[in-house]
């Protein structure tokens, strides 16, 4: 909208002038605000009197960062085994770090890269996968559960270093580049959620690891094409990859670098002095370290997630037929005959993502025609077995003569076994869908009309380009309503309480060939006139089992909707998260147990919250002053204010917004990555706010900010490193109703 | 935003460096002085002030309006049946003249015009739209006096254009040509001439879009004309045109967008303009359209919700989505009050506070599932049945220590029994004698694990067991301040009912039974089910010993800001609910390409069809894309500084069809984010926008750039203008019949029919026009009476309280008792007088407005065999001992698992299901808005009661064959 209204301004033709005046101050006028850098010039000159300060001035660079990493591995792993038991979505991950190690083929929202990296964590704790990780379980002896949790802990404890250098890059002041380090270390939220075997911390890091890879990568830009400048784009690009490859909450994060990328370019395409070529060198450049490694390295983590699960396992139905075909110990497709004949039991799936297979049982429709339901449905049960079957005008199956070979452009019928109705379709509107027909099972084998009759259409077929004959597994088809002309499809849309909430069959008149809820293919197959074949020999490609997985983690991702009527203590709403005005207990509040509370440092997140106000509040008043004609900013400044603080802030929405429209059921750690964000903000209006000030002030300002950030961290520290005995003992830490660390 | 404009500045800077305006190519500004630098005044704007137009241009002005006219109103009378959503907007006016209470997401100025136009031409609200294609003849509603307000607003819509046009500076042919292409635009015509909201939205948008044309025209001209009376003017009209478009549809919002939009723009720039604009000035400015474009708005949309409280001040069918303070403010509704306190032994009845659904109620109705005990449910209505005794978990004993029975025991106790928070009670539902109760079995519809069945057990007698108790928590938050949260007191405290023996707690939710408790509302026992859907409260309460002169309390006046945000919110959950897909519906991306319209009515081999005048709907999406790339690219070439914005012609361009494009895209992208179900009208103030883009992209080519070389041929712009105009109407002519309800021909039907997707149906048309003379007169033809079950004369009435035997369940197929089938299910109504006996028709139309009825509910199965015949049934006597009990027999195994039955006897063979049903897939359907309270109205019409002198109360039975 933006672009939109702000080219009006310039269109409309009232404006003239100001932006000259603009370019004119720009040029080099004096401006008030060049006298902040000689300050802190005066800061440096102040400390060389002593010498053991200057050295520890010169060495500041490598002595902080040390510091605060050996602090932070102190916090993040400190008493790290104490709770031997599985602690809140411990349950999910380390389940799922069990199944690479027993190489089970499991299907998650989320895609492979951390809990490749728990499992990886498990094998090298020499765990063999067989714990089921149920929560609130104790872990058994053999499992190593204090180095899985090391191992987590690792990634969340490298943040704090790499906040310092982002901060840094980010060319705050000293202070401030203190103060944000601390924040980050004593964030108590982020302590607790680092010591778990969670994918958090590894979500953490990967956002800190774009920000901080971003921010280098923007400090080289007047090198563009030198070694450094490559290397920062390409490990933007690296750690891109991983954190998408975590949690896809990692795209956030990426959008953020997409936005700046699009903004330097658009600079760039401004430039009238930047010859075409080089132009086209910085965009190729960029889509090759920001687009295709990320997308490589995405990939990358799926080929090694089908690598390792190579066992049939619980997660089998979310794929296709084929690829379930080439998992060991899977029932599908061992024996079927290859070719498809009239009377052959075949159960029929789905190729659409997440799709299931044909389904009907005895339950009507409660509305439209009454007749018998047809669903698509995951299970599998006997109800998905359907009789292929000559149609009325045809001769009638006989059972003694040879088998006739059902292939593209002939018309069957479709007999359900357990029932005998024909699948059925006819003018009434779809449950559901409305614009499209309702399917039905109707009538049985001698009763019923020639709207039983459905044409075959061949799409494709992996394993043969002879289309006269269906194959199990390999061949596509649609479909087709000899009647009506519509085709059968089930497209994800589920159906009321009276469906089971089932997938509603439709019948659609759009004929869309490409329509992937239309197709269909052949799973299981018996039929003992034919002799067994090995239809499962055929492999099915990387790019479709790819895309296939990734649709169907997207869709359910969807389905996360909570249940509008439970009350749901764990979930959180998005305006609770800046307030803190709500904790997490991740354990049972068992006076025996260790218990952990996810709850920030207050006044990290009310300071970063207030910061965030204030500084939209800034913006707001510069640039009313700029309108009105007052030249009060540098360049310098304009460009702080432009790359330590609207990016971040814009790194806070892109973090946040997305759970403010998500329907799905959310919690407290959604926020964390946005709060890393809301942490620079506020970091940059602390050096924005105290730098113009005498330094007594200045001081005096941050030591209290720092102290007291210290603090309340030690102060809350308990709900982090494990409360042990009657939570009555913490409730001096209960500020208000809300923070339920403890029930007194 | 701000960041992008700043961004800008450079070009602006490109633009101020004085460059020799190449002479002859720009036309100067006619005799105003020279302009300095950085006055806001726009370059190249004449002032097109519509009150300083030629005479002759409001001739044509005139001239098209009278055309518009004869178009819109050529045969309005016709169809004589209901159509489309008539069937809401005309009921609407029904309850309007009735002053029954409706709720319906569209705000009321639409509604009170129509109602009005319906009133002055002696409608008397009897009629009730109920279906299309419910004839209006017959009964003398004056339904074209009503459509005629929707027809005027048509007709003014051509016009509006005209002026519109003329005010952004287009020549006089473009205009007419604008207004032509409007007056024969097939959908704005469909619509404007059937009683629905959309002719009047479109007139309230073009009309704003006009005066904040012709304000932003005044603004342009700079300081000379800011504060003059035209600029007020038109600043004032603004405001109460988006006040207007406000209160008639909530599309209004995105009106209110683009002006808002752009004069956030005006106000930017006025900002920078900081050597003529002190900040005194800005301020004026600034209030004057705060005053204009948001108060003026704001206050005349609130007038509008007094004016529909004046109206509606009697209970009716919308009652049932409105809180009981609410309520209590329409007549009749109002209660009388109440003993404040609540003792033990207390006859209450009790209301769930979150949803409408009404009372804790009881019946004497078994469940068909689950424990198979009596129901409990929740029932809008005043009835003896929600009543309930609130009992003690013991009696209380007389001085010798026995306890004293019966419901008058605890009427002179010592100590007043209150009942404060932690009392535990036993609630005793005096009609069927059973208690309150609940037990580890999964509710009838919502099988949730953690939720629990809830039902009515025990009979006369029983002394209750442990699963009857109940413990009240009084939450105090909800509660009123002061006593009412420490003891239960009625209305002010709002409190839960945890189960003793399981822990849950008394619960309800938006949740449907099926029709064997007459659709009433699901309670169950939930544990962890969320607070505000388990709270209750008391309303009436009885207590002998709590006299006239007790403390009575009464439910708080919420005023009319009260009643006004609850109705907003109530509207906008409404609103935001009607996501169920229509047949007939569309998604935005269908829209501009006119892919699919709807199905407005059929009969007689005549139909109704929204569709849109093809050429005129293309032309407006072609001109929406040639601005866009023209956009596309001067943004390119302004940032590679190409000083294109230097020209003053590309920059009017820019900026006169981005103000349309940008109106186009404010009324057409919201949409996207929508869930609702959405159809192809809702395109229309769009559409009207980017008519309007088309007519400037044409005057701008055919009469103001230069270098295009027709500038200087006028000629070219009126022949082509003529052309276009005279295609639209041939167009229209070939559409027509759909948008008229005239007969057609096959033939001519499918020649037209160019798509598929446009789904009317051809062959419903007859042969030949000469095959209409031979069918009866269409006004003759009697509605067929549709799908009315015939009424199976009752012989033997069987005694009332008949648990359900052969009722099928839900969803498990269990098939029938062998050899009977249950045919059909049927109801009817009957009027019994006090002592049971049945009343005829006359007797009943005697007594009617002299007492009062009350409905009962009763289902009744009859068994009839393969023949038809009766099978006479034997009906089970009331058990007179507990009825099973499954805390003692274990969880009923029964619960509705689906069973495999394979070998379910198959229907007998019939022709697939052609006819009825399929038949009834064809018929248009009014769009869902407002079904729901269609819906509730069943159920709420008869609460409307005539206060009388009630006799004893006469029963009305409904009984389900």
């Amino acid at each position: 909208m933006a672009a939109v209204v702000d080219t009006h301004a310039v269109a409309s033709g009232f404006d003239a002038g100001d932006a000259a005046r603009r370019r004119n101050n720009v040029a080099g006028a004096p401006q008030p605000a060049v006298v902040k850098p000689v300050e802190a010039e005066d800061k440096t000159k102040a400390k060389k009197a002593p010498s053991f300060l200057q050295v520890l001035d010169q060495w500041e660079w490598l002595i902080v960062p040390i510091l605060v990493t050996a602090v932070s591995f102190f916090t993040r792993f400190y008493k790290i085994g104490l709770s031997p038991i599985v602690t809140w979505d411990e349950a999910h991950f380390g389940k799922f770090g069990s199944h690479y190690l027993k190489r089970e083929f499991y299907f998650d929202v989320h895609p492979p890269a951390g809990k490749l990296l728990v499992g990886l964590s498990g094998y090298l704790a020499g765990y063999n996968g067989s714990f089921e990780f149920k929560s609130g379980e104790t872990y058994p002896e053999e499992i190593n559960y204090t180095f899985m949790r090391q191992f987590n802990a690792f990634w969340g404890a490298v943040c704090v270093p790499m906040a310092y250098w982002t901060a840094k890059e980010l060319n705050l002041r000293r202070p401030a580049v203190w103060f944000v380090t601390l924040m980050v270390l004593c964030e108590n939220s982020y302590t607790t959620i680092s010591r778990f075997i969670l994918l958090d911390s590894m979500l953490l890091f990967g956002t800190v690891a774009t920000t901080l890879c971003w921010a280098k990568f923007h400090g080289q830009r007047k090198r563009a094409f030198e070694p450094a400048w490559f290397l920062w784009l390409f490990m933007t690009g690296l750690s891109i990859g991983f954190v998408c490859s975590v949690k896809l909450v990692g795209l956030f994060v990426t959008s953020l670098v997409g936005l700046y990328t699009i903004e330097d370019l658009w600079r760039k395409f401004g430039d009238t002095k930047i010859p075409i070529p080089e132009l086209a060198a910085h965009v190729v450049t960029r889509v090759i370290g920001l687009i295709i490694l990320p997308i490589l390295i995405y990939m990358l983590s799926f080929a090694i997630h089908f690598a390792v699960l190579t066992n049939s396992g619980p997660g089998d139905a979310q794929m296709s037929s084929l690829f379930q075909a080439n998992l060991k110990g899977t029932e599908v497709g061992r024996d079927s005959p290859l070719e498809v004949a009239l009377g052959s039991r075949v159960t029929i799936k789905n190729m659409g993502y997440g799709g299931g297979l044909l389904h009907s049982h005895v339950q009507t429709y409660p509305e439209g025609s009454g007749q018998q339901q047809v669903t698509c449905y995951h299970h599998k049960d006997a109800n998905n077995d359907w009789f292929f079957y000559p149609n009325r005008k045809d001769t009638d199956l006989d059972i003694e003569a040879e088998p006739r070979f059902i292939g593209d452009g002939q018309t069957i019928r479709l007999i359900h076994m357990q029932t005998g109705r024909n699948l059925h379709s006819h003018e009434i509107s779809a449950p559901v869908t409305k614009a499209d027909k309702e399917v039905s099972s109707y009538g049985n084998l001698t009763v019923g009309d020639e709207k039983d009759h459905w044409k075959i259409e061949v799409i494709s077929d992996a394993a043969s380009r002879d289309r006269t004959k269906i194959r199990t597994l390999t061949t596509a088809f649609r479909l087709r309503h000899e009647v009506l002309g519509c085709y059968l499809r089930a497209g994800n849309v589920n159906l009321p309480q009276w469906g089971f909430k089932q997938i509603e069959v439709t019948c659609t008149k759009d004929n869309k060939p490409r329509d992937q809820y239309t197709h269909w293919n052949i799973e299981s197959h018996v039929n003992e006139k034919l002799p067994p074949g090995d239809p499962g020999q055929y492999k099915s490609p990387f790019l479709n089992d790819f895309i296939h997985l990734n649709v169907a983690m997207m869709t359910s991702n969807n389905a996360l909707v909570p249940d509008p009527d439970k009350q749901d203590d764990l979930a959180s709403q998005w305006w609770q998260w800046p307030l803190l005005h709500v904790g997490l207990r991740m354990c049972s509040w068992d006076d025996k147990i260790v218990k952990y509370f996810l709850l920030g440092n207050p006044l990290v997140y009310w300071g970063s919250t207030a910061g965030l106000g204030v500084f939209g509040l800034l913006v707001v008043w510069y640039t009313l002053r700029w309108q009105r004609g007052f030249r009060e900013l540098s360049d310098d400044d304009v460009d702080r204010i432009h790359y330590a603080g609207i990016y971040p802030v814009i790194g806070w929405f892109l973090h946040y917004l997305p759970f403010v429209v998500m329907a799905r059921v959310t919690y407290v750690h959604h926020y964390y990555p946005a709060l890393y964000f809301a942490i620079l903000v506020l970091g940059f209006l602390a050096d924005w706010f105290l730098s113009p000030l005498r330094k007594s002030i200045q001081y005096g300002a941050y030591t209290v900010l720092d102290v007291v950030t210290i603090g309340l961290y030690i102060f809350f520290l308990p709900i982090c490193w494990g409360m042990v005995g009657p939570n009555k003992d913490y409730s001096y830490m209960k500020w208000f109703d809300n923070w339920k660390m403890s029930d007194a | 935003m701000a960041k992008s404009l700043a961004a800008k500045a450079p070009s602006q800077a490109r633009r101020a460096s004085p460059s020799p305006q190449p002479a002859g190519r720009i036309p100067k500004p006619k005799s105003k002085a020279p302009k300095r630098k950085d006055d806001y005044t726009s370059d190249g704007v004449d002032d097109n002030d519509v009150f300083l137009l030629p005479i002759s241009d409001y001739q044509v002005t005139i001239l098209v309006t009278i055309v518009s006219a004869i178009v819109r109103l050529y045969r309005i009378y016709q169809p004589t049946s209901v159509v489309f959503d008539e069937v809401h907007f005309g009921g609407f006016a029904s309850k309007y003249i009735k002053g029954r209470f409706f709720m319906d997401v569209h705000p009321p100025l639409a509604k009170l015009m129509i109602t009005l136009f319906g009133w002055i031409a002696g409608f008397n609200g009897d009629f009730d739209f109920k279906e299309i294609g419910k004839d209006y003849l017959e009964p003398g509603v004056p339904y074209v006096a009503m459509r005629l307000f929707p027809a005027l607003c048509g007709i003014f819509l051509a016009p509006t254009m005209f002026l519109t046009l003329k005010t952004v500076g287009c020549r006089t042919t473009t205009a007419i040509l604008g207004a032509g292409m409007i007056i024969f635009e097939n959908g704005l015509l469909t619509q404007a001439r059937l009683i629905l909201l959309d002719a009047p939205l479109m007139i309230g948008t073009a009309f704003t879009a006009l005066a904040f044309n012709s304000f932003t025209n005044q603004h342009e001209l700079g300081p000379s004309k800011a504060f003059e009376p035209s600029w007020w003017f038109w600043l004032i009209m603004s405001g109460l045109g988006l006040g207007i478009t406000f209160s008639i549809k909530w599309v209004g919002l995105f009106t209110i967008a683009w002006v808002g939009s752009l004069t956030l723009v005006q106000l930017w720039v006025l900002l920078g303009d900081h050597k003529h604009v002190s900040m005194r000035l800005f301020t004026k400015h600034f209030l004057a359209r705060v005053f204009c474009l948001i108060v003026i708005p704001l206050g005349f949309y609130m007038a509008m919700f007094g004016i529909h409280f004046l109206c509606l001040t009697n209970p009716g069918e919308g009652d049932g989505f409105m809180s009981s303070e609410f309520q209590s403010t329409l007549n009749s509704k109002g209660m009388q009050d109440v003993a404040a306190d609540v003792l033990m032994g207390s006859r209450v009845s009790i209301r769930h506070v979150n949803t409408q659904g009404g009372y804790l109620h009881s019946h004497p109705l078994m469940y068909p599932t689950g424990s198979k005990q009596q129901q409990i449910t929740l029932y809008p209505h005043k009835d003896d049945n929600n009543v309930w005794l609130l009992e003690n978990q013991t009696q209380p004993l007389d001085i010798h220590g026995n306890p004293i029975n019966g419901s008058t025991a605890w009427n002179n106790l010592p100590e007043v029994p209150y009942i404060t928070d932690g009392a535990v009670l036993r609630l005793y539902h005096t009609p069927t004698h059973r208690r309150l109760h609940s037990h580890d079995v999964r509710p009838p519809v919502t099988e949730a694990e953690w939720q629990n069945e809830v039902s009515a057990y025990g009979y006369e007698g029983f002394d209750g067991d442990a699963n009857d108790y109940f413990r009240v928590e009084i939450v105090k938050k909800k509660s009123k301040r002061g006593v009412s949260q420490e003891r239960v007191r009625t209305i002010d405290t709002k409190f839960r009912l945890v189960h003793i023996m399981t822990g849950c707690v008394l619960f309800s939710h938006k949740v449907k039974l099926p029709d064997w408790a007459s659709e009433q509302q699901e309670v169950t026992c939930a544990r962890g089910g969320t607070l505000p859907n388990s709270l209750w409260y008391i309303e009436s309460n009885e207590h002998d010993t709590l006299g006239p002169d007790a403390e009575k309390v009464n439910y708080a006046n919420p005023g009319f800001l009260g009643k006004f945000w609850e109705l907003q919110v109530v509207m906008w959950k409404t609103n935001a609910g009607l996501v169920e897909s229509h047949a007939w519906d569309s998604r935005p991306e269908a829209w501009p390409v006119l892919r699919r319209g709807i199905n407005f009515w059929g009969k007689n081999h005549t139909q109704i069809y929204l569709i849109g005048n093809p050429l005129v709907w293309w032309s407006a999406s072609v001109a929406v894309a040639i601005y866009v790339l023209f956009k596309g690219l001067a943004v390119l070439r302004w940032q590679r500084s190409c000083g294109d914005y230097s020209n003053t012609i590309f920059k009017r361009f820019d900026y006169e069809i981005g103000t349309s494009v940008l109106g186009w895209a404010f009324h057409y992208f919201p949409f996207y984010l929508m869930q609702r179900q959405l159809f192809l009208h809702h395109y229309f103030p769009a559409l009207y926008f980017g008519i309007m883009a088309f007519c400037q992209v044409f005057d701008f080519v055919t009469a103001r750039i230069a270098v295009v070389g027709l500038k200087d041929h006028p000629i070219i712009n009126r022949a082509t203008a003529t052309a276009l105009l005279a295609l639209s109407g041939v167009v229209f002519y070939l559409y027509s019949p759909l948008a008229y309800g005239n007969p057609w021909t096959k033939a001519e039907c499918n020649r037209v029919k160019l798509f598929s997707t446009w789904d009317w149906d051809c062959n419903n048309f007859l042969d030949s026009y000469d095959a209409y003379s031979s069918l009866p007169s269409v006004a003759a033809v009697p509605t067929p009476e549709q799908s009315q079950a015939p009424v199976i004369p009752q012989a033997a009435v069987p005694p009332p309280q008949v648990p359900i035997v052969n009722e099928e369940p839900a969803i498990s197929g269990a098939p029938p008792p062998p050899g009977h089938s249950i045919v059909a299910r049927e109801e009817r109504v009957e009027y019994r007088d006090q002592h049971g006996n049945l009343l005829d028709e006359e007797q009943v139309k005697a007594l009617e407005g002299k007492v009062e009825f009350q409905t009962r509910y009763e289902t009744r199965t009859r068994l009839v065999d393969a023949d038809g015949n009766e099978i006479p049934q034997s009906v089970e006597p009331e058990p007179a001992v507990a009825p099973p009990h499954p805390d003692v027999q274990g969880v009923d195994s029964e619960t509705t698992k689906r069973s495999l039955v394979p070998d379910e006897p198959i229907p007998p063979p019939e022709k697939s299901v052609e006819g009825v049903k399929e038949a009834e897939e064809k018929i248009a359907k009014p769009a869902s808005e407002g079904n729901e309270a269609t819906k509730l109205a069943s159920e709420g019409s008869e609460a409307a009661k005539p206060a009388s002198e009630v006799n004893e109360p006469i029963k009305k039975e409904e009984v389900v064959a």
